[in-house]
């Protein structure tokens, strides 16, 4: 072993106090990463889950101008002709507005959004069916499944309860319906139809005389990483109708740019961090350096160049930030996986998907391993210029 | 050589026209009182330190312009040091100082051995595996001086060798850089400032306010350089 190497080590062991907190320093850098990524990233991709979970699939198909007018039972059975897709389905969104009566009392009429399913597809192609905690998910034609924010606004409506909707068809005239609620629903976090009502898709079609149409097409894949392959080979099949087929990405594009911001802004607080840590290394190998004067000195004198005396320092920081650097990331990854296995949620929230990112991963510990060597070059440099007579004079 | 710090009227004249010679295997004491200019001397023979003028031959090399990385090699090759307080390195064992100097220039093979006999013609065969900071003030001088020879040096600078020593220990550190001498046929010149540490020398020379004689001191004689 390079005696520069063994020296290195055999100063920092010496000086366990300083080892500790230098390693600290970096460990705690890359841990704040780790629990950033986990909390945020996990919130952000729990979001997209129940985004495309609930609401718009791996892939949504709607038309451009209008309604699909072509036969939903054909795009559907042409989607599930693919093997990477699960269940297809279709859905029609309305607008309405709403009443109830409740222990002959009428509550204030509002306007809601409508949403149109397909009871038996829906629940292959979604699972918004889960999110019916009280009564069970529409299968009836007068059935409705009223969001919970909309049940407490009605001033506390329950499963049983008969409300009144009036929809505006596409004749412009009003069509009165009535219904009977069959379940609330409600989701964690709020991303489901919390503030929508759920209806049977033929008898909104019906009220809104759109018999042969329909709103959109929700696809669910089991390998969400075929998303645009799959999307782009449905645009070529059909290149002369007006569909327009997105991602999850891009049809929650709306609601994920403000949370991809709010990452992005914290990550970079988290790198602050790691770089305070690196100052953190500054001071202590300052430290160092400054405890080592006399054997910086005789080692000088005896004949080791300055370029041996930077060396021995920037080893010191390499040592420094490989252990830092495995101490970090075996923290972060016992706290990753202490999240995922718990399901960790926050105060009832939705519970976050937490995913290891080896990549990130990597490149946290590299960037903390890098940044102790950086933080090593100041006070390596200045060992370099102490001048042997003077630095064996230090006591 | 001169050597002055400072500039204008706050200069000092540490070192002034001294010029002398030394020959191989010789032991030469260079003696002289507290700030008389002896350890400065010192340093610039041992390159630790310019002159302001003037030039140092060491094994016929003109010193004065080799650059910062040739000082060192040449501090190396040519140079052992032995300081008033040892100096050792307290994160290394006794034969990891002693080795030091060879890692340094990165001849290594055998130096595991020639430090062993080293330690073993010091008398420090059983301390080699012991911590720097773990052994006594002479055995750490005597391994100094082992360290100081592992490169087989021109030259062993000693300063202040006995400094920190009580006169029991100082006596056989005298004892041993004699032996040396006589049996390595090693060249030493040692800085002290108590003459009488030191009897039977080859050569003495005085230090008196930065001026140079040869002998015991003589007033208004200069060494002729040779």
């Amino acid at each position: 072993m390079d005696y520069r190497i063994q020296l290195a080590k055999r100063m920092l062991t010496n000086k366990k106090g300083s080892l500790i907190g230098a390693v600290l320093a970096v460990s705690i850098g890359i841990l704040v990463i780790h629990v950033n990524f986990v909390i945020f990233q996990g919130l952000y991709d729990a979001i997209v889950r129940d985004l495309k979970d609930y609401r718009f699939g791996d892939i949504l198909v709607t038309n451009e101008e209008d309604y699909i007018d072509k036969s939903d039972i054909g795009l559907i059975n042409w989607f599930e002709r693919n093997p990477y897709v699960v269940a297809a389905t279709s859905r029609l969104d309305a607008s309405a507005s709403i009443n109830a009566t409740k222990l002959g009392k009428r509550t204030e009429e509002f306007r809601i959004p409508v949403v149109g399913v397909d009871p038996l597809r829906d629940t292959q192609a979604s699972t918004i069916h889960n999110t019916v905690g009280d009564g069970q998910y529409v299968f009836a034609r007068n059935s409705l499944v009223m969001g919970s924010r909309v049940a407490r606004d009605l001033g506390g409506v329950e499963v049983g309860d008969n409300v009144k909707l009036k929809f505006v068809d596409r004749h412009g005239e009003d069509q009165l319906k009535r219904f009977v609620v069959t379940g609330i629903t409600s989701s964690a976090g709020g991303q489901g139809l919390d503030g929508s009502v759920i209806v049977h898709i033929d008898t909104l079609r019906s009220i809104l005389d759109r018999t042969d149409e329909t709103g959109a097409i929700l696809v669910k894949l089991n390998d969400p990483t075929k998303a645009e392959e799959i999307r782009d080979f449905f645009l070529r099949s059909f290149p002369s109708d007006d569909f327009k087929a997105e991602t999850i990405e891009e049809s929650a594009e709306t609601t994920l740019s403000g949370f991809r911001s709010g990452i992005a802004l914290i990550n970079l607080i988290g790198y602050f961090g790691m770089m305070s840590s690196a100052f953190a290394i500054v001071t202590i190998q300052m430290m160092l350096v400054s405890n080592k004067t006399r054997e910086i000195g005789i080692m000088r004198a005896i004949g080791a160049k300055r370029k041996d005396i930077l060396l021995l320092f920037l080893f010191q920081g390499m040592i420094i930030g490989a252990i830092g650097a495995a101490a970090g990331t075996g923290l972060g990854l016992a706290y990753t996986f202490y999240a995922k296995e718990t399901k960790m949620q926050f105060q009832g929230s939705l519970g976050l998907e937490v995913t290891y990112n080896w990549e990130k991963i990597g490149q946290t510990a590299l960037t903390s391993f890098g940044l102790a060597i950086i933080a090593s070059i100041y006070p390596a440099y200045r060992a370099t210029r102490l001048l042997p007579v003077e630095a064996m004079r230090t006591v | 050589m001169n050597k002055t710090y400072g500039e204008g009227e706050t200069a000092v004249h540490a070192i002034k026209d001294v010029s002398f010679s030394v020959k191989r295997g010789e032991l030469l004491l260079i003696v002289g009182s507290s700030g008389s200019g002896k350890s400065t001397l010192l340093n610039m023979i041992g390159l630790l330190d310019r002159p302001t003028s003037g030039k140092i031959f060491l094994d016929g090399i003109e010193t004065t312009t080799l650059n910062d990385n040739e000082i060192s090699s040449f501090r190396n090759s040519k140079l052992g040091f032995v300081f008033q307080s040892a100096n050792l390195l307290s994160d290394l064992t006794v034969l990891e100082n002693v080795i030091l100097p060879r890692k340094i220039q990165r001849t290594d093979e055998n130096a595991v051995d020639e430090a062993k006999k080293l330690l073993r013609t010091v008398g420090l065969e059983k301390q080699m595996n012991n911590r720097a900071n773990k052994i006594s003030g002479g055995q750490a001088q005597r391994a100094a001086i082992a360290r100081g020879l592992i490169n087989s040096p021109s030259i062993v600078l000693a300063d202040e060798p006995t400094g920190n020593l009580d006169s029991v220990t100082a006596e056989i550190i005298v004892q041993l850089m004699k032996s040396l001498v006589k049996k390595l046929g090693q060249t030493f010149i040692i800085v002290t400032h108590d003459k009488h540490q030191f009897s039977d020398v080859d050569r003495v020379i005085t230090i008196k306010d930065g001026h140079a004689f040869e002998g015991e001191e003589q007033k208004g004689m200069e060494v002729a350089a040779s």
